[in-house]
């Protein structure tokens, strides 16, 4: 699968082949996958569950490695970095949004934000000022002393998404962002993400099983169609 | 935001439990302290201030008597000095609430050979003159408001004067300090040759000699010869240097301690266990957010970097907590045995143990979470299988 935008690669997977050993079987989740996107895409990654598209964002953001093939990140081979590199690349290349936001509950939005700063070379009070202009782009400024307990569900997204930001990320990965939201908070979410995408140059690729979530996306990718059906009883095996 | 506040608020996250493990920890410290003043009291005061005064007694048993006439015998030995000798006398003031340590010794011989007791030459002069005199200690002094001069009666269970009575009438002459510790200003010493005159019986007979021998004699060819000299006789002695002496004294006391000691090191560990079973509890509890903050782009050594301050937190809180009640309750407690058992203090060198105890116990309970930590696969965590 390869992209027609002629601008610069931003992701590319390159024959990737990824199995997980399940009791004595071994289960192909991707076979001789092939994915390039560009800088600046809103890719939306589809399909049926268990077809693997969580596996493939993981891939992409060096959560998990393949079983063979290459995962390219601007012009970056990053399978075969070790753990504390690829730790190290993950917190100054990529911003991660899940759909369960994964907040911390001890600290507040402001500290969730600045969460990820304390990685980088900036002292507290740039942290201060970075996580407050993530909020404030987010639209979550005037809440950033609040717990995660004390926020609804919407504006605790919102706050993930600013700390998926706030180290300035080249490209941002959403898993299923808005699959705990209602749907007037799913399109704030998605308005916002799109946002990030078209003003701020974001590359963004989103997992998702809600076809409005993947009309924001500027280009979508139904993995369905890439998966035979052998594949596919395997894989339904697995997730079963 | 740094790595301490966050310690800080991960600790208080379940306050409840942690305010309970704490408590835990500060009971076992509290118990560590505590044990160590009171070993510090047993086992302190165990070192001669000469190393070449020996101490013959009775083979049998310290109560038994020897005769005095041994002090020549003892003298002619090759390489003996000079031989000095002392009868336990026990003794109370007005009632045996308030015991001391009285003991008869020889006047003209004593002083010169434990010369570590300090008071003015005029004043040992004074007691030396004096048939009832008696040397006190400054302790001694302070606690009963005694100066030179005082009349003072004291009452021995064992010792019954010539007048059919348990007291004996006492003036004080001097009184000494001690150069080392102060407990060691708690013992009264009054003329062998009054208490010899003026017992009821077992005259001539002393409770030990403390033969000094010349600095360069083996001091164990001197003890042998010493023992030698009397194995056949009724008055069989043991020999030992003054060292020896003391620490088979104080050897029941050690023993007691070192059961106290078994059975605290058992509770510690117990407690040890319950702080590990805290943090895995605690570490398990926040798996996701473990693997959220490694997605994040944190590593794994910042992760047990962070439960290990947790742990050390947790500990050194107790510990601290611990060891300051500890401190305030032997306060109470050296108070009410001051005569009893003098010395109750904890050791400056007991607070590097119990900084080495929290270093150690705090890397304990972090192994199991540390291991679970840098298995945590992000993927698996954060629920993407396939």
């Amino acid at each position: 699968m390869h992209t027609n935008n002629q601008d610069k690669i931003a992701i590319q997977l390159k024959e990737i082949n990824k199995s997980y050993k399940k009791g004595s079987n071994n289960v192909v989740v991707h076979d001789h996958f092939n994915l390039s996107i560009a800088e600046g895409e809103f890719v939306a990654l589809m399909g049926p569950s268990g077809l693997g598209k969580s596996t493939l964002l993981h891939l992409i953001g060096g959560l998990d490695l393949p079983t063979s093939g290459s995962v390219i990140i601007n012009e970056q081979r990053i399978d075969t970095l070790s753990e504390g590199k690829l730790s190290t690349w993950r917190a100054e290349n990529i911003g991660f949004v899940f759909q369960s936001h994964h907040l911390l509950p001890v600290l507040t939005a402001q500290g969730n934000v600045e969460l990820p700063l304390l990685l980088t070379p900036l002292d507290n009070k740039q942290r201060k000022q970075h996580a407050s202009l993530a909020l404030r782009l987010v639209g979550m400024e005037e809440r950033a002393k609040h717990l995660p307990k004390e926020l609804s569900g919407g504006q605790e997204q919102r706050v993930a998404i600013a700390r998926a930001i706030v180290s300035d990320p080249k490209i941002i990965l959403c898993d299923e962002p808005t699959g705990n939201l209602d749907r007037k908070t799913a399109d704030e979410i998605l308005s916002l993400l799109t946002k990030l995408n078209k003003d701020y140059g974001k590359t963004i690729v989103m997992v998702t099983h809600d076809l409005r979530a993947s009309e924001y996306a500027s280009r979508v990718i139904n993995l369905e169609q890439y998966i035979d059906a052998g594949q596919q009883n395997q894989l339904s095996a697995l997730e079963e | 935001m740094n790595i301490f506040q966050l310690v800080w608020r991960n600790s208080f996250r379940k306050k409840t439990r942690f305010s309970l493990t704490c408590v835990s920890v500060v009971i076992a410290f509290f118990l560590f302290s505590l044990l160590a003043g009171i070993n510090h009291a047993l086992t302190s005061n165990v070192s001669s201030n000469n190393q070449y005064r020996l101490l013959t007694s009775h083979k049998i048993s310290l109560a038994r008597s020897l005769p005095l006439n041994y002090q020549q015998k003892i003298s002619a030995i090759a390489g003996v000095e000079s031989v000095s000798y002392a009868s336990w006398f026990g003794g109370f003031f007005k009632d045996e609430t308030h015991q001391l340590a009285v003991l008869a010794v020889d006047h003209n011989s004593y002083f010169e050979m434990f010369d570590e007791y300090d008071m003015p030459a005029r004043q040992l002069e004074q007691w030396k003159k004096t048939r009832t005199g008696l040397v006190i200690g400054q302790a001694i002094a302070n606690k009963y408001g005694w100066k030179v001069g005082d009349k003072v009666p004291l009452s021995s269970s064992i010792w019954m004067n010539r007048d059919g009575v348990f007291t004996w009438q006492f003036t004080v002459s001097a009184i000494y300090q001690s150069a080392g510790d102060a407990s060691s200003e708690k013992q009264i010493f009054f003329q062998h040759a009054y208490f010899d005159k003026s017992r009821a019986y077992a005259r001539n007979m002393v409770s030990w000699f403390t033969p000094k021998v010349h600095g360069d004699t083996d001091l164990d060819v001197v003890s042998q010869k010493i023992d030698t000299l009397f194995a056949n006789s009724n008055g069989a002695t043991r020999t030992t240097t003054e060292q020896v002496f003391i620490k088979e004294r104080v050897q029941q006391f050690v023993d007691m301690a070192m059961i106290i000691k078994l059975v605290v090191i058992a509770v510690f560990f117990t407690l040890l266990l319950i702080v590990c079973n805290t943090m895995v509890q605690s570490n398990r509890e926040r798996l996701n957010e473990s693997a959220m903050m490694k997605a994040l782009g944190f590593s794994s050594w910042f992760l047990i970097a962070q439960v290990y301050l947790e742990s050390f937190f947790l500990l050194a809180l107790g510990a601290l907590l611990g060891c300051i009640s500890a401190q305030l309750c032997l306060v109470y407690v050296s108070h009410l045995f001051t005569d009893f058992l003098p010395g109750i203090a904890i050791d400056k060198v007991h607070y590097l143990d119990v900084i080495l105890l929290i270093f150690l116990a705090a890397t304990l309970c972090s192994l199991l979470p540390a291991l679970t930590l840098k298995r945590l696969t992000i993927s698996n965590t954060l629920g993407a299988k396939a």
